[in-house]
């Protein structure tokens, strides 16, 4: 069999999104096929760059990025593993067969503070190599508590190793128009593009990300556990493309988000809580919808928010089918 | 002044010779019955704020409530003494849940979300009769297996149900009567999204016929 290795970049950005049981999983072509992006050996080996920045020197970042994974790692009901290898002068660059995480000096891409690019073997679409770069044009700090005016190093880290494991970005958080840009008024989820203002901690994972990783990696039992949402939503009729999706569990206070990713506004939301779920559409207006979903056809963003007229049980290791949200033009 | 005469005369007949239930050993009755609403608990859709300890921020509010809801109720009682007697019932009864959603963060267009739930109560009680005229009181206590499934069928609760009260038995022959009641349930579960006991108000009305 020969094997054709494509290399794919995401800079914060989403390759594609695979239109079955997805919302969060990053995508690649495997001849006519979207299949999730994935991880088919364990443990994932990887190594640090040893250069030292300003606040941050290679041993601290080595523990923050170990912090991270370990993060990641600690999700019930989900088999990954990595291992450090060692320090490297190798930079976080695809196509050296390592999978490199460190800072590197980018001011072309000044408003991005990391990225993750990967290696993938175009016949499986299992991840071969991934790279991690923080852009050291920012200030960074590994201090416990944050530090001013400085990105914090271990949740950055977080949110790009959600990308090396095969994350797309999750759009469970608010934000306004501020200084030209955007800023993060609240997050429920580490996969959320924009980043907490420097010198805030993000840290901790949200049922968001438990449920996105746990829909790539999850065991059996996790699948026996949980349940998932299927439906559609339209407008006027027709389905909307783009709209974000949250389940939201009044007794447990979960919110897991997905999107419609297909012109019919079909949407699966997966990892779900069995139990009884408010469900709510929203048009993806916090951010730029590119950064969500790669779409050959328009976004719809001209709709209202709207909430479900029914609660949606949610079956234990089985799927409510049949939601349909109607939302209304702006 | 005919009409006026017949009425005298009813009333009389009732006056004269009043019925009261026979001595039986059973009684067989069903009926409706009225179970009181309550709130059903839940959170808040929230999101986190930077910087630590900040509160979090409110994409929307919920407010949920089980309505209270009209139901059918069969029961058979067994005497053990013409004042004593033990009885087995099943009501059937479908409240809502409702969740009313609020401070929507952008304002979404919904304010409610709900789903019926269909409540099974089977149980048993003593009953305590008072007298054997025509009104007859009586007082009850009891406990019961508490069954609930939501409109979808997939997601159940059970549990145990107490309950007690008391009522009137109004003959209206030596075998059928009129049953009145009322009383709380005390259920250790609920279809809710707070798990808790709640006690609610019970009412029913029933024909029974004793045999």
């Amino acid at each position: 069999m020969k094997r054709i290795r494509a290399l794919a970049v995401v800079a914060a950005l989403v390759l594609s999104a695979p239109a079955v049981s997805a919302y969060l999983k990053l995508g690649t072509h495997v001849g006519a096929n979207l299949v999730p992006l994935h991880w088919g050996a364990f443990p994932i080996r990887y190594f640090v760059t040893n250069r030292d920045i300003a606040g941050v020197t290679a041993p601290q970042l080595q523990q923050a990025v170990a912090g991270a994974i370990a993060t990641w790692s600690g999700v019930r009901d989900v088999s990954i593993s990595s291992q450090f290898v060692g320090f490297t002068g190798a930079s976080p660059i695809s196509g050296d067969g390592m999978t490199v995480i460190g800072f590197q000096n980018r001011p072309d891409l000044d408003l991005v503070l990391g990225s993750t690019s990967y290696t993938v073997d175009s016949v499986t679409g299992e991840v071969i190599e991934s790279d991690i770069f923080l852009n050291s044009i920012f200030p960074w700090s590994v201090a416990s508590g944050g530090e001013e005016g400085r990105q914090d190093v271990q949740s950055i880290a977080l949110h790009e190793l959600g990308h090396l494991l095969g994350l797309g970005h999750s759009a469970l958080g608010e934000t306004d128009l501020f200084g030209g840009g955007r800023r993060v008024l609240g997050a429920e989820s580490v996969m959320f593009p924009i980043a907490f203002p420097a010198g805030n901690l993000n840290r901790a994972l949200h049922a968001d990300d438990v449920a996105g990783l746990s829909d790539v990696y999850g065991s059996d039992a996790f699948r026996a556990s949980t349940g998932s949402i299927t439906g559609r939503v339209t407008k006027n009729g027709s389905g909307v493309l783009g709209a974000h999706i949250v389940a939201f569990n009044p007794e447990s206070g979960t919110l897991v988000g997905g999107f419609s990713l297909t012109p019919d506004g079909a949407f699966t939301i997966g990892g779900l809580e069995p139990g009884l779920h408010v469900v709510r559409a929203e048009p993806l207006d916090d951010g730029d919808p590119g950064s969500f979903i790669d779409s050959p056809q328009p976004i719809d963003l001209d709709f209202r928010p709207a909430i479900y007229s029914r609660l949606v049980s949610v079956p234990k290791g089985g799927t409510a089918n049949g939601v349909e949200v109607k939302v209304t033009p702006k | 002044m005919r009409r006026r005469c017949g009425l005298v005369l009813v009333l009389a007949s009732f006056a004269v010779a009043p019925p009261v239930f026979a001595q039986s050993r059973f009684e067989i009755g069903g009926g409706v019955t009225w179970t009181g609403g309550f709130d059903a608990g839940g959170l808040d859709a929230l999101e986190t704020r930077p910087g630590a300890g900040s509160t979090p921020l409110t994409l929307f509010a919920t407010d949920s409530r089980v309505t209270a809801a009209a139901g059918v109720r069969a029961h058979a009682a067994w005497f053990l003494t013409p004042r004593l007697a033990i009885e087995g019932a099943g009501e059937y009864s479908r409240p809502a849940l409702e969740t009313t959603i609020s401070n929507d963060f952008e304002r979404a267009t919904g304010s409610v979300a709900e789903i019926d739930v269909a409540s099974y109560v089977f149980g048993g009680s003593v009953l305590l009769h008072f007298g054997a005229r025509r009104l007859v009181p009586f007082v009850f206590v009891g406990a019961g297996y508490l069954r609930q499934l939501d409109g979808d069928g997939t997601g159940a609760v059970t549990g145990a149900e107490f309950h007690g009260g008391g009522g009137v038995k109004y003959a209206l022959s030596s075998r059928v009567g009129l049953r009145v009641d009322g009383g709380i349930s005390s259920r250790d579960t609920s279809m809710a999204f707070e798990v808790k006991r709640r006690t609610l108000p019970v009412i029913g009305a029933s024909v029974a016929y004793r045999f």
